[in-house]
């Protein structure tokens, strides 16, 4: 495959992967929001297998397959096996209304492009329009956290943030370290298991989520 | 040394068989340990000229190399610590039997070994040639004694004073870490050669705030006012002979930092030191020395009233230091002054590690026997105890600055100092000192007043409680380890030409200068003069402690014929008369009532609150009982930290109102602040 063609589809993956940052932003039911970042861990490794496939490079092989195992299937399915095991409330119960945060989404992504536009030396080492829509991601992640009552929705946020570290490390010209990558998944499989156990734990002692902590305040 | 020292440690093992042995042992070791550091201090102090003791320590980090030097002012150090060790751990194992009998092996192993760790580190720390080997055995030295002082006792009390200690010595350390870390980071090594090399290229302002950090670390340790508060809580929680140990030596410790930091390791190659060290020495020392025996004044829990004593003395040596350090190469002055301040604060150390000693062992052998430390619940010991009374007296008298003991010959030799300090300087600077000797003057007034009220209301009189009435004499041991004190006391008072000899080597060695005998012992060992070379102002003046000794000697034959001899009518002993009431021991002047003109005198400083509780039977002239309860307040207690306190808390407060507990503000603030900074930062590589 030629660059110009990686490069076009990176940046028609990029597209896909805004697209679904923006139906995990206004998705109204949890498990909606659950299957958007599934897709979107899924664009992502289809992405890695492209690149790797373009530059020969095996770890991204490996990195790409370990994406698609654990945040495309494993990581999805354990959550909706909490929703299901929980039973209650598959309300995503935003902050704020979800009309507003799709609008502070919209100026995030524009914001990114052009935070991008000026990062140019950083630009230069990372195919095509991996960096914008890596920042837009991560950013809109942090958004999702940060309007979201529940912790589940919250999860879905932390997620779609590492989704966008990720596809920006994969999208670099001469590679991140492989044991780099793992790190960062291992990193996410802890927090969502911990706070997987924790909602549980939280749910089945008091009626009780993220959003109720403030109340532990002195 | 260290062979005895750890044999000590390793006794405490013996407690798996019995406390009793392990007791012993150890102290037995430790005892042999104090010996020898005599010996090997004498050795150096004695010889000529004077030899520097370096010993390589087996590699124990890959990055330093451990070391111990040991050259005049660490000998000297080392020779103070192991007379007080010699008492202590003859006076110990007995102590501590007879103290808490009931106390289990467990706890006797660990006094043992936090006993012989403790003086293994101060010894250690005296004689380190490195920097690394001072930290960690400062850091031993602050964790032995805290062992130490919450080993005694089961209650809340001990452990709150522990915990006090532990926080103010720590946050002390940390301050001392930093000033060490940046000389070994500029010296590229650890031993104390390197970092004097790499202090002489500092420049001044730089030294300076290594300095004050180090003496801030020191001076929590030595208890300086306002930095003391820990100390009496520490001290008197302690068994007494650890009490006496680190009351007497551990404060010393501390000043050997401060001489060690300022006159070698920080100071410039030639020129003397920055003056405002000096100064900020020689104030903090005076209002430590006021400060101190106003507070002893009113306590009447009698090791806690020993303890705020210690501030005093600590004070009283900081002023002879600090004055070193104001004159010293100052060209104007001469080298006589400052050896001569030096030698007046390095004797006043090891004069008040002897009598200190003595006192608070005296104080331990009354607690050990009567269990009771508030002398309001004691009263007429001298009867039951009359060697433990006796040497407590000597204690006394010496403590208050009477001669012919030593506790006189310092603080005359320090007088001495300041008055030849105030000559030279002229303007605010000579105020200063004129004020600091006057205030010296005060202290050592109140500080007599404070004994007669400590000695009298606890050993004169009646007993006032049934513990006070069957309290029995010390053993033998105990009393040596006293008697060892107290002969010390006598010594050097009555002789104190001949410690002169000893206080050579601290003083060459660290002014450069003029030896302590060349200034202090013009016209041989007996007397005292002040050999002073100054501009003319004043003459040096001479005192010889032997002849004062002798003279109160023949004085007593005509003191006693006074009282006796000269009564023309028979004379008839009854009890005093009281108005037809039979006397008790209720009667007796109390140590509140004795300290009470002075907690009038100076209301301003004490700030005291009393209340006064009547509980009468029907009409308001018929008073069933009343109650007193009065106390004063620590000002720097009360002005310093609860300030401090009150504002750390109302931070808190404000920082707990202002947050919300709502984790998605949190995140949004997250999400605001990386914006921020790539729209910030991110925009500016453009």
């Amino acid at each position: 495959m030629s660059i110009e063609i990686v490069h076009r589809i990176i940046n028609d993956f990029g597209a896909l992967l805004l697209f679904t940052m923006i139906l995990i932003v206004a998705a109204n039911q949890i498990s909606g929001a659950i299957y958007a970042v599934a897709a979107q861990s899924l664009f992502i490794a289809i992405a890695g297998a492209v690149l790797a496939t373009a530059t020969g490079n095996v770890d991204l092989w490996i990195i790409a397959g370990i994406t698609l195992i654990v945040k495309a299937m494993v990581l999805p399915w354990l959550l909706l096996w909490v929703i299901r095991r929980m039973d209650v409330k598959r309300e995503v119960e935003p902050v704020i209304p979800t009309l507003t945060t799709l609008a502070l989404a919209m100026v995030v992504v524009v914001m990114s492009f052009h935070l991008s536009a000026s990062l140019d030396t950083v630009r230069q080492t990372i195919t095509g329009n991996a960096l914008p829509v890596g920042i837009a991601l991560t950013l809109n992640g942090v958004l999702v956290m940060a309007t979201r009552k529940t912790a589940l929705s919250q999860m879905v946020g932390l997620f779609s943030s590492e989704n966008g570290i990720f596809f920006t490390a994969m999208a670099v010209n001469k590679g991140m370290p492989l044991i780099i990558e793992i790190g960062v998944i291992l990193d996410v499989i802890l927090a969502v298991l911990v706070m997987t156990i924790m909602v549980l734990r939280v749910r089945s002692t008091v009626d009780a989520d993220i959003a109720d902590l403030h109340r532990l305040r002195g | 040394m260290a062979t005895c020292y750890a044999a000590g440690a390793f006794a405490s093992l013996l407690a798996a068989w019995s406390g009793r042995l392990a007791l012993v042992v150890g102290h037995i070791a430790a005892f042999a340990g104090a010996v020898v550091g005599i010996a090997v201090s004498l050795g150096i102090l004695l010889g000529d000229p004077v030899p520097t003791l370096t010993l390589q320590l087996p590699t124990l980090f890959p990055f330093a190399r451990l070391s111990l030097a040991v050259d005049g002012l660490s000998a000297y150090f080392l020779l103070v610590i192991s007379l007080v060790a010699v008492a202590a751990t003859l006076y110990g194992p007995a102590y501590l039997q007879a103290h808490s009998p009931e106390a289990g092996p467990g706890r006797r192993a660990t006094q043992v070994l936090a006993l012989n760790v403790f003086l293994a580190c101060m010894v250690f720390l005296c004689c380190a040639g490195d920097a690394l080997s001072f930290i960690l055995c400062w850091e031993g030295m602050t964790l032995a004694s805290y062992v130490l002082v919450v080993s005694d006792d089961t209650d809340g009390e001990n452990a709150r004073a522990g915990l006090l200690y532990m926080i103010m010595t720590h946050a002390g350390t940390a301050m001392l870490l930093v000033s060490f870390l940046a000389l070994t980071e500029r010296a590229g090594a650890f031993d104390f050669a390197a970092l004097r090399t790499a202090a002489s290229g500092l420049d001044d302002s730089a030294r300076t705030a290594l300095f004050f950090m180090a003496l801030v670390g020191f001076a929590t340790k030595a208890g300086v006012v306002p930095l003391h508060v820990w100390l009496p809580r520490a001290h008197p929680a302690a068994p007494s002979h650890v009490s006496a140990l680190m009351s007497g030596v551990m404060l010393k410790v501390a000043i050997y930092g401060i001489l060690r930091f300022g006159f070698d390791l920080l100071a410039p190659a030639l020129e003397p030191l920055p003056s405002s060290w000096g100064w900020t020495i020689l104030v903090l020392g005076t209002a430590s020395a006021v400060l101190g025996v106003l507070y002893a004044l009113q306590q009447h829990d009698l090791k806690r009233l020993l303890a705020f004593h210690s501030v005093e003395n600590i004070g009283i040596i900081l002023i002879g230091v600090g004055l070193a350090m104001i004159v010293w190469r100052r060209e104007e002055v001469g080298g006589t002054l400052a050896t001569l301040a030096l030698t007046a604060a390095l004797l006043h150390t090891v004069n008040h590690a002897a009598f200190k000693g003595l006192l608070f062992l005296g104080a331990g052998s009354i607690l050990c026997r009567t269990h009771v430390r508030n002398m309001e619940e004691l009263g007429g010991l001298a009867r039951h105890m009359p060697w433990t009374a006796g040497l407590f007296l000597l204690g006394a008298v010496a403590i208050s600055a009477l001669p012919p003991l030593n506790g006189f010959v310092s603080e005359w030799l320090t007088f001495q100092a300041i008055l030849g300090g105030a000559s030279i300087f002229h303007g605010p600077s000579g105020l200063v000192i004129v004020v600091s000797a006057a205030l010296l003057a005060l202290t050592g007034g109140l500080a007599a007043a404070c004994f007669v009220k400590a000695f009298g209301v606890t050993f004169l009189g009646r007993p006032r409680t049934p513990h006070a009435e069957h309290a029995t004499e010390v053993p033998f041991s105990m009393i040596a380890g006293m008697a060892w004190l107290a002969v010390l006391c006598v010594f050097l008072g009555v002789a104190p030409g001949y410690a002169m000899r000893l206080l050579d080597a601290p003083t060459v060695g660290i002014l450069h200068g003029y030896g302590a005998s060349a200034v202090v012992t013009a016209h041989g060992p007996l007397v005292l003069s002040t050999a002073l070379t100054l501009p003319g102002v004043m003459k040096g003046t001479a005192i010889s402690m032997t002849m004062l000794a002798l003279l109160l000697l023949a004085l007593l034959p005509i003191a006693w014929f006074l009282r006796r001899g000269l009564r023309p009518y028979p004379v008839r002993t009854e009890p005093t008369w009281t108005c037809g009431m039979s006397p008790t021991a209720r009667f007796d002047y109390t140590a509140t009532a004795f300290a009470k003109p002075l907690s009038l005198v100076f209301a301003t400083l004490y700030r005291p609150r009393h209340e006064v509780i009547r509980e009468t039977a029907g009409s308001p002239y018929i008073i069933k009982r009343i109650h007193y309860s009065g106390e004063v307040v620590d000002l720097a207690e009360t002005q310093i930290y609860h300030r401090v306190q009150h504002g750390i808390t109302a931070l808190s407060k404000a920082i707990r109102d202002n947050s919300t507990g709502r984790i998605h503000g949190y995140i949004g603030f997250v999400l605001g602040a990386l914006f921020l900074a790539l729209l910030v930062f991110g925009g500016g590589q453009r």
